[in-house]
């Protein structure tokens, strides 16, 4: 009778502390989902040779500011200056930085484009012509995570008036290939 | 005399039940009654996840098994509404999303509770999963040492992914990734 009443003691105690312990916590799941795709990424900088950008070096929207320029008169460093009968030719060199993250392309395809049309002067990249009528492949086996050099330039002829303000947006576009 | 006797007993009797009628005629319009009731009053905590209006909208929000859809995520592209992306690095990018976690209690002198997570399986390949700066593993972490009962706690919820290609250390593309956290809230 005595062990009887133990035993019901003990497994009492028992179910009063399971209870206690089930009693203070509480648990939940939550279910995490994501897709990642590949992407890349397009940065201009300062090539060191040629002008620091003006404003958004290590950004895709940057500003290069060639400064006052003549076909003969003094010019900044970092520009290179070319001089025919006709016009004169500055150019600066200039960085492409292009990433690419979660991809297993091995290089990446460069297009430039001129934002409006320029019926007077010239302008190319990396040495390759740029107008706003079509897209230009500067190259198509650009190296990822490299700064790789894309001068610009601009050729202006003799007959632009001094003064004259000069400005364009070259649009770029890289492709994973 | 006995005859006698009877016929005042009947008498006696019969004035008692007269007596008893109009007795009960009063209480047909009251009427009394206890009901002996009885409860175990048991003392508990729940937890739920929310979501929160800074984060995505969570599946099955308001109960303890949620899920969180932070739809397509790179490293340069675009996010989904309530994902930000707080870091990109050469090696990997953090996407981030917040939800609430609300823990209630009932019958405990406790204030405050404990909040711990865990995977629960090793993070898929480039993966890595962080409750408040917290890497997750499938061992317990813990995240909140006092939290608040009854109200909305916003926690972040950090994906870490690394930027390599699949196959070089990088995660499966363009296929969803599905981890399940589980969380477990104690009563201090």
């Amino acid at each position: 009778m005595k062990k009887v009443l133990l035993l019901t003691i003990f497994a009492a105690l028992m179910m009063i502390s399971s209870a206690a312990v089930a009693q203070t916590t509480a648990s939940g799941t939550l279910t995490v989902t994501a897709t990642v795709t590949g992407s890349i990424n397009l940065v201009f900088n300062s090539d060191a040779s040629g002008l620091a950008l003006s404003s958004g070096a290590g950004t895709n929207a940057a500003t290069l500011a060639f400064g006052n320029v003549s076909a003969f008169g003094a010019i900044s460093a970092g520009i290179v200056r070319s001089t025919t009968a006709t016009n004169f030719t500055v150019s600066s060199a200039v960085d492409v930085l292009v990433t690419k993250t979660n991809s297993a392309s091995a290089n990446y395809t460069l297009k430039a484009q001129l934002g409006s049309a320029d019926a007077v002067n010239t302008w190319t990249v990396g040495g390759v012509a740029v107008t706003n009528a079509a897209q230009s492949t500067l190259t198509a086996t650009g190296t990822y995570a490299a700064n790789s050099n894309f001068p610009v330039a601009i050729t202006v002829p003799f007959t632009t008036a001094s003064g004259t303000l000069i400005s364009n947006t070259i649009n770029y576009v890289a492709t994973a290939n | 005399m006995l005859k006698k006797y009877i016929s005042i007993m009947r008498g006696a009797a019969l004035a008692a039940l007269m007596l008893l009628c109009g007795a009960s005629l009063p209480a047909q319009t009251t009427a009394s009654g206890v009901i002996n009731g009885s409860l175990n009053n048991t003392t508990g905590i729940s937890i739920q996840f929310d979501s929160d209006p800074a984060g995505v909208t969570l599946g099955a929000a308001g109960t303890n098994a949620a899920t969180a859809n932070f739809g397509t995520v790179s490293a340069f592209g675009p996010l989904a509404a309530g994902v930000t992306r707080p870091s990109v690095t050469a090696a990997n990018f953090t996407v981030r999303t917040i939800f609430d976690v609300q823990v209630i209690q009932g019958g405990l002198n406790s204030t405050t509770y404990t909040l711990t997570a865990n995977l629960a399986a090793a993070a898929p390949t480039g993966m890595s999963y962080k409750v408040d700066a917290i890497t997750l593993t499938t061992a317990l972490q813990t995240i909140q040492v006092n939290g608040a009962y009854g109200t909305d706690i916003a926690h972040n919820l950090d994906l870490v992914i690394l930027t390599a290609a699949p196959g070089a250390g990088g995660p499966a593309v363009n296929t969803p990734i599905t981890t399940t956290i589980n969380f477990t809230a104690t009563a201090n």
